[in-house]
């Protein structure tokens, strides 16, 4: 009789501990109101971050079209593709910046680690 | 959002919504049954009812709703919003991301799709992504903070913690003078500690330094602010201030290591390779003098000065240090000096000096050179060192005499039996090693460590259902073995995992290693929810830390260790499909026999089938007696059966292969694995880039030199190509060859003989050397096994009075017979082999030893019975005397010296 009630008591104690531990977990996922801020200050802040995207985009359409205008075998991205087993355009962009040259391109996907 | 609704049932609607972001489902349920009832095809109300049975875990219905919701209203973004959620929820996030989209095409500025959008960008590391979707909730709603911290957070993750500054700056703008308020002094500091980190990291120390001290009033966490000011002077080279400030940290905390070596390397005087100039020995001496006088309670103070002192002073040293922890009986004080045996010298003076404090112990009661009479205990626990001492060393015989002697002083304490159980696992019995650490559990039934090393050492002698049994005496009434699974416990998965490995049974291997994947699957989810979370709570560093960590999550060793289990089982399967050792017995049988046996396993299989069935009502049934509905779904597959079915066993080898090459490009068995791999899959590309890496990483390891001529040979076998990818294969291979140093101008058998020749005192490098040979020439088998055989196990470390330690490793001679076994089939040689190391290993089951458990006379032979919990009610301790018997069994466990 006193060891089941001990077991119960050590029950009791168990799922209010678990309770505990639950309603804190499902606290985590609380929806919260964000705080404010000031509005004016807040608008003078926003002048200060400006986007210099444009030089980047520039140079980057720049370098994409270069790359575009190299021939290269289908069957060489295939084979690319079946022996290294990668991403087809992976492999198609290596080609590219090697000039079409399955091997060299292939060789330095080698020297890639992991591919 | 609803707008196409009646006033009365839109804020019904509203109900819902609300209802599902405070977590009141049942109370949303019944909104949307309400609406149902008068628009019963209502596309956003069909979805939300989906979203919030979702959260209620009705997952079948909730997709249901949700798509017939989509189906009703496509051009919702609420209906695309919620599929995205559901998807989110089932850890689908591609399709969620795509769903998302869809929603964002038909509102663009949606702040909650956003919101969500971002979240799952994090989760997927899609960090342009991120950084384009916080920019655009910035300036949306510019007021929030929030949305300021995710901005800059993304534009530092995504490599720009420079930018991350400027926006943390401007945001810093926003905020009033006299900011922050009692109540978000913690934000506030952990914004600024954040800013700062950001600032070091960039390389503006300067900067850095400046913002630190010019907000030092404003910051409430003042161990941070100290830690991270030394590492910018340091960096400064401010050397001086940083090592008064390095002072100040260890009068907060001497036994922090880090300080330490942050102070040394202020006065020049660490060494990252432990190697010290004597002018640097003496001046850490001085300070370690110095110190010591300073903080005469702390460990690290007196125990730092052993790595950098030698000789001599080493000696003295190390005797003032050990002497106190021996009379006081500290348990871990060898396993506080195991780094000390990666020395070249000390460990000969540890025992030399150790040896002798027995000795003077024994004989006078007191150590060498002093007065004081020691207690008992003193020479149990020097003894209890010196076993530990002598096992890692090699000298097990030796360590058994010291161990037994310890039991024989002190019969009742529990580490000795612990420390015996391993001794006999590194000499290679593993039934004796589980027997003792069953011994030593019985001894404390409620320490759950010496119960979970016992279970461990039950899994290592393959005995897994005592294991079971075992284990379970500490999980959670009712769920059993489920309990381990569900708390992660990966150790076990791990061990019984590689037992049943070692049985044969790679279902259940397969099983166990699949597991301890799914529980890092698992860590790696458990980030989602930190996305938002620690935004609000403004705990950035820790943030980005544990990002960081879920990055490199699967370089973990027990991560890495599971993968390369599964591997290796995917290959035993590719190599056997689907036959067992039963099978290959049956075809031997006579036909008769067969049939009678054939009917027994039908017997055995729908008894197994029943016990299953009863198994899974038994859980059902558990289920519906809690009452919840948040039922665990049964395992389809408990015993890995449909596992060890797989189709295609190198496509599922490949993906963890393409984990472990990713997490661990270090490691050799990476490579080795991919090897073995891509070399059945026929992608001999891959196996070569497999075998470079092998032969960067440790050219000269014996299983790279087993890589590189299989490699070869393979290749060079192959017939002339013909097809066009054939023929590009072979030029890439051509063009890559002249880059092998091992081959060049040579054949595969004359780099073998070289790879012999450098390497002719090895054993394992021999017998990669023979296995090569008879592999290139079958016909040289004879001249294969006369290399292994005529191989010398030097002995190394003579101390003539305490017996000799020898160069070869057990585990290496297993491997050997293993080879001459299975490899050059002869099992004349193998059982030659076996007889030799016998003799080396006299406790090792696999050589059956004179000594080990499989001798008739051994105490731990099979017949004896397992000493289970309740089994001796004389003893409620469990075996605390032994019997004059036991005493004579154990001392036979011992070798003369």
């Amino acid at each position: 009789m006193e060891g089941a009630e001990e077991a119960g008591a050590e029950i009791a104690v168990d799922s209010k501990d678990l309770q505990q531990q639950s309603k804190a977990f499902d606290k985590l996922t609380d929806r919260v109101e964000d705080r404010q801020l000031d509005s004016s200050r807040v608008q003078s802040a926003m002048a200060s971050i400006a986007a210099s995207r444009e030089a980047d985009l520039n140079a980057k359409r720049l370098r994409e079209k270069e790359l575009a205008s190299v021939k290269i075998n289908p069957a060489d991205v295939e084979f690319i593709v079946n022996e290294l087993e990668i991403e087809k355009n992976v492999a198609e962009r290596t080609l590219r910046e090697h000039k079409g040259d399955a091997v060299a391109a292939t060789r330095q996907l080698l020297s890639r680690y992991p591919l | 959002m609803g707008a196409s609704l009646p006033p009365k049932e839109a804020n019904l609607f509203k109900l819902i919504v609300k209802s599902y972001e405070t977590k009141q489902y049942k109370k949303g349920l019944k909104a949307a049954d309400a609406i149902l009832k008068k628009f019963p095809d209502h596309g956003e109300t069909l979805s939300m009812k989906g979203l919030t049975l979702n959260c209620m875990d009705r997952k079948t219905e909730a997709y249901e709703l949700v798509r017939l919701g989509v189906k009703n209203d496509i051009k919702s973004h609420v209906c695309w919003h919620v599929l995205g959620l559901l998807y989110r929820s089932d850890r689908e996030y591609r399709e969620a991301i795509k769903c998302y989209r869809n929603a964002l095409r038909i509102d663009p500025d949606n702040l909650e799709i956003l919101r969500d959008l971002s979240l799952l960008q994090a989760q997927m590391r899609d960090l342009s992504g991120f950084v384009e979707t916080r920019q655009q909730l910035l300036t949306l709603k510019p007021n929030h903070r929030m949305n300021w911290i995710g901005f800059a957070v993304s534009q530092h993750l995504n490599a720009n913690a420079s930018k991350a500054v400027e926006i943390l700056e401007a945001y810093e703008g926003t905020l009033e003078d006299d900011y922050p308020p009692e109540n978000e002094l913690i934000e506030h500091t952990e914004m600024i500690l954040y800013k700062v980190s950001l600032l070091e990291e960039s390389g503006s120390f300067d900067k850095a330094l400046e913002e630190l001290h010019k907000k030092e009033p404003k910051i409430v966490d003042k161990l941070s602010y100290k830690e991270q000011e030394v590492s910018l002077l340091s960096k400064v080279g401010r050397l001086e201030e940083a090592n008064k400030l390095y002072r100040v940290l260890l009068s907060m905390n001497p036994d922090n290591y880090r300080y330490h070596e942050g102070l040394q390397k202020c006065l020049g005087l660490y060494s990252e390779s432990g190697q010290y100039s004597s002018d640097q020995i003496e001046k850490l001496n001085a300070l370690y003098q110095s110190l010591s006088e300073q903080y005469t309670r702390s460990s690290a103070v007196k125990r730092i000065p052993l790595d950098f002192l030698q000789d001599e002073n080493f000696k003295e040293a190390v005797a003032k240090y050990i002497k106190p922890l021996l009379t006081k009986g500290v348990p871990s004080l060898f396993s506080d000096l195991s780094s000390l045996y990666d020395h070249p010298r000390k460990p000969d003076i540890l025992e030399q000096l150790v040896v002798e404090m027995k000795h003077s112990i024994g004989t006078t009661g007191s150590f060498p050179g002093s007065d004081v009479k020691e207690p008992p205990s003193t020479l149990l626990w020097t003894l209890f060192f010196l076993a530990q001492h002598y096992d890692r060393r090699g000298q097990y015989d030796v360590a058994l005499c010291k161990i037994d002697e310890a039991i024989a002083h002190t019969p009742t304490v529990i580490d000795l039996y612990s420390v015996k159980s391993r001794i006999m696992k590194h000499a290679g019995d593993l039934t004796a090693a589980a027997a003792l650490a069953d011994e030593a559990r019985g001894m404390d039934l409620a320490d759950r460590y010496i119960n979970s090393e016992c279970v461990k050492r039950m899994l290592q002698a393959d005995q897994v259902p005592l294991a079971e049994k075992t284990a379970v005496l500490f999980t959670k009434e009712g769920d059993q073995l489920n309990n381990l699974h569900d708390m992660q416990c990966m150790w076990y998965d791990l061990a019984s995992g590689d037992s049943y490995f070692r049985q044969g049974d790679l279902g259940r291997a397969l099983k166990k290693f699949l597991a301890v994947e799914k529980h890092y699957a698992d860590i790696s989810e458990d980030q989602f929810d930190f996305h938002s979370y620690c935004l609000r709570k403004m705990t950035l560093r820790s943030y980005v830390d544990m990002l960081k960590f879920q990055d490199r999550l699967h370089s973990f060793p027990y991560f890495h260790k599971a993968a390369i289990r599964a591997i290796r089982c995917y290959l035993k399967l590719h190599d056997s499909p689907k036959s067992t050792a039963g099978e290959d017995e049956m075809s031997k049988l006579a036909p008769a026999q067969k049939k009678k046996i054939k009917k027994q396993k039908k017997a055995e299989a729908r008894a197994k089938k029943e016990a299953e069935s009863k198994s899974e009502e038994s859980t059902a049934s558990g289920a519906s007696k809690s009452g919840k509905r948040n039922v665990k779904p049964v395992d389809p597959d408990p015993h890995g059966q449909k596992l060890i079915q797989v189709e295609e066993p190198m496509a599922e080898a490949s993906k963890y292969l393409r984990l472990l090459q990713k997490h661990s490009p270090n490691s050799l068995e990476t490579h080795l694995l991919s090897f073995e791999v891509n070399m059945r899959k026929q992608k001999f590309l891959l196996a070569f880039q497999a075998v470079k890496q092998l032969l960067k990483l440790g050219a000269e390891n014996p299983d790279s030199h087993r890589s590189l001529v299989k490699f070869f040979l393979m290749t060079e076998s192959i017939s002339a190509p013909t097809t066009e990818a054939e023929k590009l294969r072979w030029r890439v291979l051509e063009a890559e060859r002249p880059s092998i140093s091992q081959l060049q101008n040579k054949s595969l058998m004359e780099a073998n003989k070289e790879f012999l020749g450098r390497h002719e005192d090895s054993l394992v490098h021999r017998a990669a050397y023979a296995e090569m040979l008879y592999i290139l020439d079958p016909s040289k088998k004879t001249e294969a096994i006369k290399i292994i055989e005529d191989s010398t196990n030097k002995v190394v470390q003579t101390n003539e009075a305490l017996g000799q330690a020898r160069e070869w490793k057990l585990k290496d001679c297993i491997a050997v017979h293993t080879l001459l076994d299975t490899v050059l089939l002869d099992s004349q040689a193998a059982s030659r082999w076996k007889s030799r190391c016998a003799e080396y290993f006299p406790c090792s089951t696999h050589f059956e030893g004179k000594h080990c458990s499989l001798m008739p006379d051994s105490v731990y032979n099979s017949s004896r019975k397992s000493n289970e919990n309740g089994d001796t009610p004389n003893h409620p301790m469990g075996q605390t005397e032994l019997s004059d018997g036991q005493l004579e069994a154990f001392k036979s466990l011992s070798v003369a010296t």
